[in-house]
């Protein structure tokens, strides 16, 4: 399973993007006073909340529920669609409005409420370009990056018949008409929520577009998924992972809105919704509690791994999955889904490390990688025909007459090197590297 | 005199002899005493990297046999010293060539007068043993301009069994490392892997020339 590069179009437009991203992340924490002791705290926050899940979990779920919010824990997404699809036709929902969850493109929930007879319009710009196009997310904060505006501006001509000019007014300005139409209709928003704050029971909601408040604020019923581990503890707490959330997914200090929702409309309350679900969801990831493979759990999805992965650059995100990509989603895709159905994704990496230096949570990706492909190897995932040759090399090798004979008839039969096996692959596109006649050590 | 180890490393030892001679050339100028430990092969990287441990821990244990942890082994090559530094059950001191020589206050020879060069940071140097300066001040030293690279932090695409199983996107990566280090003499790297690769795809497509900075600094990059 080798990983295509994406073609010219998409190539140029991923790159842009990313270096955009990229840079705005290097120049916002560059102007942090000491970025290195706020990741620090930030990852620590994390991990104590990762260390008690359920307490942690139990807390806010205490306060939600005194704010007058519903909890509903569930542990499958099979258990998390039928959940939100229950409470969707529970209201009657006809037309239920998304803004942008990973979580929710996860749990494949829009499938889900579709069959049961309820309309879903995503209201993420980015989101609503690739509901339009048919298409799957390939950034998880920039889902549609490798779509240019003339890209946008053919999709949303579609939508009325009416030509779109491919400028980035006219495109925003056709969506919000478009979706404006959607807001005034729905009955359910559904949204998913960058962390919970145990202390006071609050989703908080990180967003560049108004899309956020309006599916939130119009709809008579309010859905929020939750990912179980995006639990932080106090206020403050919340204040630490916000200072460097939008820095690093788009270099912004915040980003234009960020919203804290405290249970539903109170009374004598004029706007918000008038009931608040919060879908709690596991999905595997308790499943990650198991030696160092739990710090993935700290991931606040800014996407800067992805940003600064050369991979991600060159394959995007689709090479990964439909949802998770770049070295994110090359360490959780596999613990979520068990290696077995992903051993692939471990490889998918030259482990440049530039993943770890940019994650904002001190998450060591790079070195998770390499954990999992140990435990592909101690997993009996590898081939036989890889097995047999690292363990044959490593007895030669661990010999120094062994070391000195095979790399001497390695010399000899250079040249069949290029006829099969990993010289063959090398060899397409790179010339064959030449062993020398005299190695180093002859010489001395 | 200070006692050194050279490990010579298994790409350096097959692929890159004068690459290593030049480091013996240059850690002599500075005044070592260098060692060639005679039973040394490989760090056993390339079976880590793959998972293979128990593979890696045979090669481990070939190193120990033949290196003494009490005197400093030089390695031309950034990632088998993040190897030894980082990964190796018994502490090493170990020392990646151009950190060691900047430690010393080596002074190579003004052999790259008027050479405009490029340097490429490779990932392990860069990112697991933090040196970045060293190799540059380096080759400043020898009289190389230094021509900035475009995205200095992007690894060549490299990585070991990546090479192969992505092969595609390596390619491509090296393709970007090199029309990068395009406009300068010659594409200077401290790591035999990087070398080893970016001078593969060069070779095909008639890119910048690729020199290991051990060659550089003892003999010139011309």
């Amino acid at each position: 399973m080798s990983f295509p590069v994406l073609d010219e179009h998409r190539l140029a437009a991923t790159d842009a993007a990313t270096l955009r991203l990229l840079n705005g992340r290097t120049n916002a924490w560059a102007e942090l006073d000491d970025v290195e002791e706020l990741r620090d705290r930030a990852h620590a926050i994390r991990m104590q909340a990762i260390d008690d899940l359920d307490g942690h979990r139990d807390r806010f779920v205490a306060a939600l529920e005194a704010a007058g919010g519903t909890a509903h824990v569930c542990a499958t997404a099979e258990e998390a669609r039928a959940t939100v699809t229950r409470i969707c036709v529970d209201a009657e929902a006809k037309l239920a409005a998304k803004s942008k969850s990973m979580l929710s493109e996860e749990i494949e929930l829009n499938s889900a409420l579709e069959a049961a007879g309820i309309e879903v319009v995503e209201t993420d710009l980015g989101e609503y370009i690739l509901q339009l196009a048919g298409e799957h997310p390939v950034h998880i904060i920039a889902p549609a990056i490798e779509k240019t505006a003339g890209d946008v501006a053919v999709l949303l001509s579609a939508v009325d018949g009416a030509p779109v000019e491919p400028e980035l007014e006219a495109l925003a300005q056709a969506a919000r008409r478009q979706l404006r139409r959607v807001f005034e209709r729905a009955d359910v928003g559904i949204t998913g929520a960058n962390f919970a704050v145990c202390d006071t029971g609050s989703i908080c909601l990180v967003t560049n577009e108004g899309n956020g408040g309006l599916v939130t604020a119009l709809p008579r019923v309010h859905v929020a998924l939750l990912g179980l581990e995006r639990l932080v503890p106090t206020l403050d707490d919340l204040s630490v992972l916000l200072q460097l959330l939008a820095r690093s997914g788009t270099g912004q200090t915040l980003t234009t809105y960020t919203r804290l929702l405290t249970g539903p409309r109170r009374t004598g309350e004029e706007g918000g919704p008038e009931e608040m679900h919060v879908v709690i969801i596991d999905n595997g990831r308790t499943g990650l509690l198991r030696g160092r493979y739990k710090e993935m759990l700290a991931c606040i999805r800014c996407g800067a791994c992805l940003n600064v992965c050369p991979i991600y650059r060159k394959s995007g995100g689709g090479a990964y999955g439909p949802v998770y990509s770049g070295p994110m989603g090359a360490v959780l895709l596999p613990l979520l889904h068990g290696l077995e159905r992903e051993p692939g994704l471990p490889h998918a990496s030259s482990l440049c490390g530039a993943c770890t230096a940019a994650c904002p949570v001190k998450i060591p990706l790079h070195e998770l990688l390499l954990d999992l492909r140990r435990d592909l190897v101690g997993e009996g995932l590898v081939s036989r025909t890889e097995r047999f040759a690292f363990t044959a090399w490593s007895f030669l090798w661990s010999n120094p007459r062994l070391y000195r004979l095979s790399t001497r008839l390695a010399r000899t039969f250079q040249p069949l090197g290029a006829l099969a096996g990993p010289g063959r692959t090398w060899a397409k596109g790179r010339a064959l590297p030449s062993l020398a006649r005299r190695r180093y050590r002859d010489g001395r | 005199m200070i006692r050194v180890q050279l490990f010579a490393t298994c790409l350096g030892d097959l692929l890159f002899p004068e690459a290593v001679a030049d480091a013996d050339t240059l850690l002599r100028a500075a005044g070592c005493e260098v060692e060639f430990p005679r039973d040394q092969t490989c760090c056993g990287q390339p079976a880590f990297n793959a998972g293979h441990h128990r593979a890696a821990v045979r090669l481990a244990r070939q190193f120990a046999r033949v290196f003494s942890p009490d005197i400093p082994i030089v390695a031309p090559s950034g990632s088998c010293a993040a190897m030894l530094t980082h990964r190796m059950p018994v502490h090493y001191d170990v020392w990646e060539l151009s950190s060691f020589l900047d430690h010393l206050g080596a002074e190579p020879p003004a052999r790259n007068d008027g050479l405009r060069l490029a340097y490429h940071s490779s990932c392990h140097l860069l990112r697991e043993l933090g040196v970045d300066e060293a190799p540059r001040r380096l080759l400043e030293r020898t009289g190389a301009e230094l021509v900035p690279l475009n995205r200095p932090d992007l690894c060549c695409g490299f990585g070991g069994t990546f090479s192969v199983r992505h092969a595609e996107v390596s390619v491509a990566m090296a393709d970007d490392k090199l029309a990068n280090g395009g406009r300068a003499d010659a594409l200077v790297t401290a790591d035999p892997g990087c070398l080893m690769h970016l001078q593969a795809r060069a070779a095909k497509t008639g890119a910048v020339r690729v020199v290991h900075l051990a060659t550089a600094l003892a003999r010139g990059a011309a």
